[in-house]
Formats: C-alpha cells, structure tokens, sequence
C-alpha cells in the first residue's frame, strides 16, 4: 500500500478494501497511498499515483478551477488542520465527472506529518439530489416544506406562481401563512380545522382553503400533508393544488344544473296543474269553448317554450363541452 | 278571519313573496284579491299563467267586486294573438318573457291610479321561470320591487314552493320584506 513504510496487516487491509477513496500524502502532496476504491473511483492505478503529486492535476485538469479549489483548500487551512465534507468534482481517467466528498485528517510520523484524506463519490446521491429538485420544482402543484415551526424550507417554482410570492420572499420565515389568509377570522377557522385533523392523523389530505395571492386575487388550493424526517428533526411537506378553476366549474355545472330543474321540471308542473286547472273548469261548466281554446292555447305554448328550453340547454352543453361523441352530438343538435 | 298577508303591514306599504303549493296557488290567488279589496285597495293582478276573462269569471264567483280589479294581462296576446285593451281594466303584454313592456306597464298604472290605495299582486313568479332565465327574472323583480318602494305601493308576490332555487330565492328574499308560506 505504501511505498515508504509497511503498515500494519489489518490496518492495510481496512485501508485498501474501504468503499471510500483513500490517498495518504505527505504535506508536500505526494502521494504516499492510493487504495482500491481511489482506483476505481478515478481510473488511476497505484503506479501512476504513488510517489508522485501529478495526480491533483489530473483529477482537476482546468486550471481556472484546479486554482479555485486550491484557494479553497489553503483558506480552510488557515484556520484548521483538516477540513471536512469539502465538496469538488473531479475528472476521471475516462474524461467523466464524480463529484467527491473529502475529508481529511493529519496525522504525525516519525518521519514527518501525513494527510490521510477520505473521498467520497456522491455523485449518484447528487444526481438523486438534482433529480428530486427537479422534480419539486418542475412539479404543477405547490410543493414547500415546512421545518417544525412552520418556517419555509422549499417553496417551488408553481408556489411562487399560484401565490405570486417569490422564494426569496417566503423561505426561511413563518410569514406567508398570514400573508395568504389575511382575514383574521378565516385565518383562525383553517387552523382550527388544521389543529383538529393533526390532533387525529398526522396528515390531512385534499383539505380545501381560499387564499389570497399577491395580486389580490382568490385562488382555491386543495391541500395535502406529509410529516417527514426523524423525531429530534421533523418537516411537514405541504402539496397545495390549486383547484379554482375546477371549483369554478363544479359551481358552473351545479347552478346550471339548477337552472335546468327550475326551468324545466318546474315549468313542467305548471302546465300540468293548468291543465289540472282547467279540467276541473270544464267539468264544472265553467268555460266557454272560445274560453278553453285560449286555456289550451296557452299551455300548448308553454309547452313549446318547455321544448325550446330544453334545445337550450342541449345547446350550451354541447357549446361546453368540445368532448361529446359525434353521435351524441348529432342527437343533441336535434 | 285569518288573513295570509298581515293588513297593517300592507298599511305599511310591506313586500310581500307568497309561497303556495302548486294545488293551492289559484285558490290563493283568489283569496288575497278578496282579503285586499276587502282593506279597500285597487288590486293590479299581473297575471302570467291564466288570461284576465277567466280570473274575472273567476273572481266574480267568489264574490270578488271586480271594480277594485284591474289586470296586466300577459297570456292573452300570447295565446289569440290579439286582444283590445280597456282602459281602467286591462292592458296586454304580448308575452310574458316582454319584461319591458310588462316594466312600462306597471309604471304607467301606478301612475293613473295615483293617490289611491293599490296593490300591486303578481302571479306568478314560478310562470315566468318558463319564459325567462333566473337571473333575469331576478333583475325585473328587483326593478318592480325598487318601483313599489318609490311610489310607495304594497306588492305580493306568488310562487310555488320548492319552485325556486336557493339563489333565486335568497335574492327574492332580499328584494321582499316578508316571505309567507302559505302552504
């Protein structure tokens, strides 16, 4: 493992068969050690490592960014003699990118101070990090999470475009929640109804509530909750899909359907109590046949009126929606 | 006798919005004409469902003193396709989904019958639903009610119960100042 000085078995062993990359150079940066996993993590082997401090450069071929990470680098050490979780991508033998989690240790030897350093590829962790940002920020629906007192964590991209507040004005306070239910009174009903859902389950799921956007407007968000993380470090995220238009609709469709009953069924009864009516004239002798003529005239055009409605409402429903089959089309057409 | 509308609210130039089952609205109809011309009003029946001859037939049997009855008559036309008016006793509306006409109509005999002791009875409010859409039978109701108020007359409203929807019905509510159910 090292050219300088045999460690001992088991330590050699640890040090070679680690998932982690392990370099052990001298402060100069000569490489003194380069395990298994420093290999095939980089794509260089022990040979052209060892004994040498060329390998920095590899690893980070761009000057302008091989300066920056040594300007990184000597800084932290001004102020100690190691650093940790220091993060910079390298580039591998084959020309890919790993992105690298260092951290290193000095230790004294008889023969001068070392630097173990410890890398570790997380790019896949990273990649998993960038794809879940993705994710939530591409996601249609508001996405934020929320640390245990209510603070903004995450506040997506659909967030800041239903309530029109931006990430920099949200994450990190407690302030949106006022800002979006400002009545008083409403702001209170939410949160008892909140408070009650939590006090049984810890989530609430399409919990509907209003709220009031930058601009003034009203948007309907329909809610759905998660608690998330350990005990000591709990996080509520909080999925928000605004459902105004939706509601919009379902309230559309509800008073026409409403306006249909009451201009159809109703109007229905009317001429059939008229007839009722006038039956029951006739039968009392009352009517002259000029009299029920005119009595009947008017029902037969209340009927057709009943008729012309119904074609009405035929109408607009097709007018409304562009799905209907042709065949059902046609038939509602008439 | 129990009266349906309270006669010293209708003293008090009340709205009134009367609700009837639909076996029940003509009856209705008639006993309110009583009942009012009985207090000495001139009742203006805007009748949208029955033609004026019948409810004067009607009204004669039941003892009703047709010189306190005058009629605005929406039927008629709409069912012969003519009809003379007689002035002081009917006019005529050619249909009744004609809510400017019938709006004229009522201004002019409020006006000709101004100083007098009148009330305004409409039957019926469920009728016109087959002519017209709510919201614009909302909008005439309120024009006719904010006329009443102005010139300082009483009105009934007839409809049949459960006819209207909860909208419809709060707006009506709003428009009137007291709702009857008269079962």
């Amino acid at each position: 493992m090292t050219n300088r000085e045999e460690p001992g078995c088991i330590e050699a062993g640890i040090l070679e068969n680690a998932l982690v990359m392990i370099a052990v150079m001298e402060k100069s940066g000569t490489i003194l050690a380069w395990n298994q996993a420093a290999e095939k993590i980089t794509g260089y082997s022990k040979e052209e490592v060892i004994g040498k401090t060329t390998i920095w450069k590899k690893l980070y071929p761009k000057k302008e960014y091989r300066d920056t990470v040594t300007q990184q680098i000597a800084t932290i050490l001004t102020k100690k003699k190691y650093f940790e979780n220091f993060e910079t991508i390298i580039t591998t033998r084959s020309g890919a990118s790993r992105i690298i989690l260092w951290n290193t240790k000095e230790s004294s030897h008889k023969s001068g101070p070392l630097v173990v350093t410890v890398g570790q590829d997380i790019t896949r962790l990273r990649q998993l990090d960038a794809f879940r940002d993705s994710v939530i920020e591409n996601a249609n629906v508001l996405i934020t999470v929320m640390e245990s007192e209510g603070k903004i964590a995450v506040w997506n991209k659909a967030a800041e475009e239903i309530t029109g507040y931006s990430r920099a004005e949200v994450v990190g306070s407690r302030d949106i929640w006022k800002t979006l239910y400002p009545d008083s009174e409403y702001r209170r009903t939410v949160t008892r109804q909140i408070t009650e859902i939590i006090s049984t389950k810890s989530y609430f799921a399409n919990f509907d509530t209003k709220i009031r956007t930058k601009t003034g407007a009203s948007r309907v968000i329909s809610w759905n909750t998660r608690q998330i993380g350990e005990d000591n470090q709990r996080y509520a995220i909080a999925i928000g899909r605004d459902i105004t238009e939706q509601k919009k609709a379902e309230e559309a469709l509800l008073a026409y359907m409403t306006e249909m009953a009451m201009r159809i069924q109703q109007p229905v009864g009317i001429v059939r109590d008229n007839l009722q009516d006038i039956a029951q004239l006739i039968r009392d002798g009352k009517l002259s046949k000029d009299e029920i003529a005119m009595l009947l005239d008017a029902q037969v055009r209340n009927a057709a009126q009943i008729g012309n409605n119904v074609q009405e409402f035929q109408k607009a429903i097709l007018e409304e929606n562009s799905e209907i089959p042709e065949a059902y089309r046609k038939f509602l057409e008439g | 006798m129990a009266f349906i509308v309270n006669p010293d609210e209708l003293a008090r130039k009340r709205l009134f919005l009367i609700l009837a089952t639909p076996g029940n609205i003509r009856q209705c109809n008639t006993d309110l004409i009583k009942e009012v011309s009985g207090l000495g009003y001139h009742t203006v029946v805007i009748t949208t469902n029955f033609p004026y001859t019948i409810l004067t037939k009607l009204y004669g049997e039941q003892g009703v003193d047709l010189t306190k009855v005058s009629f605005i008559d929406a039927v008629t036309r709409n069912s012969i396709g003519s009809a003379v008016e007689i002035p002081g006793i009917v006019r005529f509306i050619n249909n009744p989904a004609n809510l400017t006409d019938m709006g004229i109509a009522v201004t002019e005999i409020l006006k000709e019958r101004s100083g007098q002791k009148v009330c305004i009875l409409f039957d019926s409010i469920s009728t016109l639903l087959i002519y017209l859409s709510s919201p614009n039978i909302s909008k005439f109701i309120h024009f006719v009610t904010n006329k009443l108020r102005l010139m300082d007359i009483s009105g009934i409203f007839l409809a049949t119960e459960k006819g209207l929807d909860p909208m419809l019905m709060n707006q009506l509510t709003t428009f009137v100042d007291t709702v009857i159910d008269s079962g």
